[in-house]
């Protein structure tokens, strides 16, 4: 079933395509791309659809400063905030942080444990004890702490995040793939090919990894939402990117502000609900993925 | 005793994890740019004065030598001594670890009671129009920032209805005999509710999603069926026969979310002002506060470190499919 | 940086006004300009986006750094040859409320390489009036020197002094009575003052106040962070304390007298207890100043180094002999240096002297002092209780202070409207929130005062083009201050041309201010004097002078 039997030959592209086996019969998972489609369109056209830049001071025709303004005042849709950004234009501009740092770290996620999880399982051996023990050491270290200590010694950046999902995140999707590699490699037609006279490159890249490519785009899914909860995190503790805007940043910024008692609901609740809205979509895709990959098991 | 000997290699594993998580952590905070003791060298100190702290901190040595000190140190339970607080590291990580434990433990078994129930009732109703609309919600759950959720939380039950304190352990000024006395009073319960609420609403998802899944796969079991034919009540086949049998893994489960929960404690400690150990690293972290950041990591992966060896141990026990080549 | 449209208009006016001289130095290289991120310091972050704005329309380039605390001290402390300009602070503290640390040692050469002259300003004529009001004991003549000294900075303007900010705290006035708050000039209300009078007014009795920050320790000697003073002042007495003044009055000592501008004579208080029951003697005195200068405590050696001989005539008569005049000496010194028991201390100094730690890493299980409060507990980071001193000479008339560690603003103010706190101690938010909040509730007080500490853009004197007053003058200049007031502090805040603030009334000199034109054209005017030219929208350097730092 999890076979990539190739009947035709379609274009590269199409074969990727295909073999990432979409789930685009489960509605949810559906809802997620498109909500996945929405921000990326929104990143992408920011500086079209944002009316000002999202860190410009600005100031009310009477030159004071435009600051904690409610929705509609003055024509900012969603408000100013306490120093006078739009709050609107943040939101849309929080999207290209967000798609920056989930996509870059999904990426890191899924092609380092891709790598290490095939690596591993299929030659096994002394490399396969070596990466399953830094797999170890990696679930020793608490991931958000080794966030905000990094965070703290490397300057302010967004690709703190990153880096720090690279480093330690690979282990959930690498001991999942090497286990698949293991069931795959069990079969006969790896063996087969060698027999064939088949390279182990060839072998893996031809046989293994299309096998495993809906996996790895299934740990990267989650990655995303893990990435964007992390920075929303450490930008709250205030380790956060200061020259980036990013809605962790925004939510830090609106708390800081009193925004809960100025009852400034249009400052703390967008934000807020983005991040839940790509977050929970990344859930959705990989939710359909499970029904597609393993029926049983289905968590 | 195959049991015992994949215990034994399991314990040793862990303590060469241990030893590297320890590596790690000495090369990180030691090989950082900058002069550690910046932030705390008075600057009407004079060179000799300066050095003087240098040398109390040990900072004055070689790296591989402040690398053996640190780890013999270690070895005798000696977690140095902060640089803001000028008190021994393990003094002030044991009067705050209690704190998060209880937190920790407290939320973590409302999430189970929780997600275990209402696991179990959507196996029940698979398919209905309460399991189409249950799941979508509980995958939300996860997706929002812990400290959102919890600044909500505190706004709507805190600041708008006044049933809970907005933040600490205890009345402002109480005195307890002991750390049980507290915990066992009603006000320490007014104060725990709303940031265990926060952490549980967040990690009821893994219980609740696990226990639905293997509820699904032991109602379709032979046993399962038996029972049915032989005319048990659907109730009664749900209870006695497909929970039991699905608990189990979820209940191993529970050793590896302690470890994930004590990472968002972090947030959620500041969110709630809880003299904890998340919150003690956050602040030493921003205070450039080494010798303390690195006990109070320590100590978080440590525990981290020991769930997921409970874990494993509790899986090979009480699954002898695993095998342990 | 992104060409402005009104900088790219101005540039033009400039450019048109200004003659073509015959001789242009090299185009100013890129200024950094640094400041802590908006997250912790909103203020500051917001002052500097508007002041780089404002520089950007004379023609300057400016890069805004963003950097935490630990690497900005860094750079500008220990790397002093290193940077440009950098938004800086001082607080304001009670022993600083007389003018000679600001003035001396912000200032002075002497201090440029190491100490707090970190921007590296000289100008001997300076230090002569620097020196001078050090030893001045005459407070008419000193003031006059004081005086002097701001009309020189503010012709060099060193620094690029901003606002003295306003410090806003808020109590429930249905719990205390509001005549009996003390505000303290330059300090505001939360003060020791206020703590020893807060009168109550129904059965709650305790002070519950808020910080942010955790107490670091209560340790006499030992100055660690800011919260860990509100505790020691109220457990540990001084001879001498800062009253809401801003000016030392007599504390422990019952008086005090110069018998020359070296030799002073202190007379304590009759009756004065520990607060484990022993009597308070000239003894304990001597070996609390003494200790101060043991090498065990060096942060307060420099407040008791001045010092060559202290005589105990009786138990409540001692005579303090000086190596020189110091003007300061009450407020630095008598009203600094924590009085501490030497039945408890000597022991613990004497095993400190043989080991490695100094007795900054002392903590004292229960702190002993002969304060209004007694120390009673110590919960690590969630409060600290203390017990009304009722055998005090000025005993508190509230039962207990209690102190909470909450770092949430939000929850801080939650708390103060559901009476979990009664006295906000510490509010970093929002003033005009909190003030909202009071209007709502009607039974908050919020009270703001102006401090004496301010807020300043630092230029480092030692790098051309900063090393020019004029330039200096002329980026001041350019800041209109209300736009800071208004849009960085929400008007919480007085502009600011001289580190003396307002607050003290003493020895502000309110000249400094007059005159002080700001805006664009004055700065473009006085660039063009100074002989600065705009070539191309960029600032050059008059004459033929090069650029030695650029990157």
């Amino acid at each position: 079933m999890l076979d990539a039997a190739v009947e035709r030959k379609p274009s590269l592209i199409g074969r990727l395509f295909r073999s990432l086996r979409l789930p685009l019969n489960e509605p949810f998972a559906v809802l997620g791309l498109l909500i996945y489609a929405l921000f990326v369109l929104t990143a992408i056209f920011a500086d079209q659809i944002a009316p000002y830049e999202p860190t410009e001071i600005l100031f009310t025709p009477d030159y004071n400063l435009a600051a904690d303004l409610r929705p509609g005042e003055d024509g900012y849709i969603l408000g100013t905030t306490s120093l006078g950004r739009d709050i609107f234009s943040q939101i849309v501009h929080g999207s290209r942080s967000a798609l920056l740092i989930g996509i870059t770290a999904a990426f890191m996620v899924a092609l380092i444990g891709s790598i290490v999880g095939l690596v591993s399982g299929y030659f096994r051996g002394w490399v396969d004890v070596i990466l399953m023990r830094l797999a170890d050491i990696a679930f020793g270290i608490p991931f958000l702490p080794f966030v905000i200590v990094l965070a703290a010694f490397l300057e302010p950046s967004i690709w703190n995040v990153v880096i720090a999902m690279a480093l330690v995140l690979w282990r959930d999707t690498a001991r999942v793939i090497r286990s698949q590699v293991l069931t795959l490699r069990s079969r006969g037609y790896v063996d087969a090919a060698r027999v064939a006279g088949s390279s182990d490159l060839k072998i893996i890249l031809r046989h293994i990894a299309p096998n495993i490519l809906p996996l790895s785009f299934l740990y990267g899914s989650i990655a995303i939402g893990w990435a964007i909860l992390t920075e929303a995190s450490i930008s709250f503790l205030g380790f956060g990117d200061p020259q980036s805007i990013s809605w962790g940043y925004m939510l830090q910024d609106a708390f800081a502000s009193q925004a809960l008692a100025k009852q400034a609901y249009y400052w703390f609740v967008p934000p807020g609900f983005c991040i839940i809205l790509v977050v929970s979509a990344g859930f959705f895709i990989t939710r359909g993925y499970e029904n597609i990959l393993f029926p049983k098991l289905g968590r | 005793m195959p049991h015992l000997k994949a215990a034994l290699s399991r314990t040793l594993q862990l303590l060469l994890v241990l030893w590297a998580v320890v590596t790690i952590l000495f090369l990180m905070f030691r090989l950082m740019p900058g002069n550690p003791m910046a932030a705390y060298i008075d600057p009407t100190f004079t060179i000799e004065q300066q050095q003087a702290l240098m040398a109390q901190f040990g900072l004055d040595k070689p790296l591989w030598e402040q690398y053996l000190i640190y780890v013999g140190n270690l070895l005798q339970g000696e977690l140095g001594q902060s640089f803001r607080y000028r008190e021994p590291v393990a003094d002030r990580i044991l009067a705050l670890l209690p704190n998060t434990l209880i937190l920790t433990f407290t939320s973590l078994i409302i999430a189970y009671v929780f997600g275990i129930l209402a696991g179990a009732y959507l196996a029940w109703k698979r398919g209905g129009v309460v399991e189409h609309a249950a799941i979508p919600l509980v995958l939300t759950t996860r997706a929002m920032p812990e400290f959102w959720l919890g600044m909500v939380l505190l706004a709507v039950f805190s600041f708008n209805l006044g049933w809970f304190p907005a933040g600490g352990t205890r009345p402002a000024g109480a005195n307890y005999d002991s750390l049980w006395a507290l915990y066992t009073s009603r006000d320490f319960l007014t104060y725990l509710a709303l940031p265990a609420l926060t952490l549980a609403i967040y990690s009821q998802g893994l219980p609740l999603l696990l226990m639905r899944s293997n509820m699904l796969d032991v109602m379709k079991e032979d046993f399962v069926t038996m029972a049915r034919i032989k005319g048990l009540s659907n109730w009664t086949v749900v209870v006695r026969h497909a929970a039991r049998n699905a608990l189990l893994p979820v209940m191993t489960s529970f050793a590896i979310a302690v470890g994930y929960q004590l990472q968002g404690n972090v947030v959620v400690e500041s969110v709630f002002s809880w003299p904890g150990l998340g919150r003690e690293l956050v602040n030493a972290v921003s205070a450039s506060d080494y010798p303390l950041a690195q006990g109070a990591f320590l100590m978080i992966a440590v525990v981290v470190i020991v769930m997921n060896l409970i874990a494993d141990l509790l899986y090979a026990f009480l699954d002898p499919r695993i095998s342990h080549a | 940086m992104r060409p402005s449209f009104r900088a790219v208009g101005l540039a033009a006016i400039l450019a048109a006004t200004a003659a073509v001289p015959a001789l242009a130095g090299d185009q100013i290289r890129t200024i950094d300009l640094f400041t802590r991120p908006q997250a912790a310091q909103p203020q500051e972050f917001q002052s500097i986006q508007l002041i780089a704005q404002e520089w950007r329309k004379l023609g300057l380039d400016v890069n805004v750094r963003v950097m935490p605390w630990e690497q900005m001290s860094d750079i500008v402390w220990y790397q002093r040859e290193a940077w440009d300009v950098t938004a800086w602070q001082m607080v304001g503290r009670p022993e600083r409320s007389d003018p000679d640390e600001i003035i001396y040692n912000l200032f002075h050469s002497s201090t440029a390489e190491k100490g707090y002259n970190f921007i590296g300003y000289v100008n001997p004529a300076y230090d002569e009036v620097a020196t001078a009001q050090r030893v001045e004991i005459d407070e008419e003549a000193r003031k006059e020197l004081i005086y002097k000294a701001q009309e020189i900075l503010a012709a060099d303007q060193p620094n690029m002094m901003l606002v003295h900010p306003r410090q806003t705290f808020a109590f429930d006035s249905t719990v205390w009575n509001k005549e009996s708050v003390v505000e303290q000039s330059g300090i505001g209300i939360r003060n020791t003052w206020t703590f020893m009078s807060l009168e109550p007014l129904g059965e709650q009795k305790d002070i519950i106040l808020n910080s942010g920050d955790n107490v670091q320790a209560i340790n006499p000697l030992y100055i660690s962070g800011g919260v860990d003073s509100w505790v020691f002042e109220l457990v540990y007495d001084r001879i001498a304390r800062v009253g809401p003044d801003g000016l030392p009055q007599p504390w422990a000592a019952e008086s005090y007298e110069w018998r020359d501008d070296k030799t002073i004579e202190v007379r304590l208080r009759e009756g004065m207890n520990w607060h484990d029951g022993e009597p308070l003697t000239a003894e304990d005195v001597k070996f609390s100043f003494e200790t101060a200068v043991s090498g065990e405590a060096p942060m307060y050696a420099p407040f008791a180094s001045n010092i060559e001989t202290i005589e105990v005539v009786d138990d409540l008569n001692l005579v303090f002999t000086l190596k020189q005049p110091a003007a300061s000496f009450i407020t630095s010194s008598l009203a600094k240096i924590n009085l501490i028991p030497k039945h408890v201390w000597e022991p613990v100094i004497e095993d400190l002297k043989t080991k490695e730690e100094n007795a900054e890493s002392y903590q004292e299980q229960t702190p002993i002092g002969s304060g209004p409060f007694k120390f009673e507990r110590w919960l690590t980071n969630e409060e600290i209780v203390l017990s009304a001193n009722e055998d005090h000479f000025n005993a508190p008339k509230a039962d207990r202070w209690i102190l909470r560690i909450v770092p949430n603003v939000e929850a801080a103010l939650g708390m103060l409207r559901s009476g979990e706190i009664n006295f906000m101690g510490e509010f970093s938010g929002d003033p005009q929130v909190l003030i909202q909040a009071a209007e709502q509730d009607g039974d908050l007080e919020v009270v703001s005062t102006v401090e004496m500490g301010f807020r300043y853009v630092a230029f480092n004197n030692r790098r051309a083009p900063f090393d020019d007053p004029a330039f200096r003058k002329a980026l001041s200049q350019a800041v209109d201050r209300r736009l800071i007031v208004g849009a960085a502090f929400r008007g919480f805040a007085v502009p600011s041309n001289s580190v003396i603030s307002p607050a003290l009334e003493f020895w502000y000199d309110p000249a400094v201010m007059e005159g002080f034109e700001t805006g664009i054209d004055v700065a473009a005017r006085m660039l063009e004097e100074a002989g600065y030219t705009l070539e191309g929208g960029r600032l050059h350097y008059p004459g033929d002078k090069t650029e030695e730092f650029a990157k």
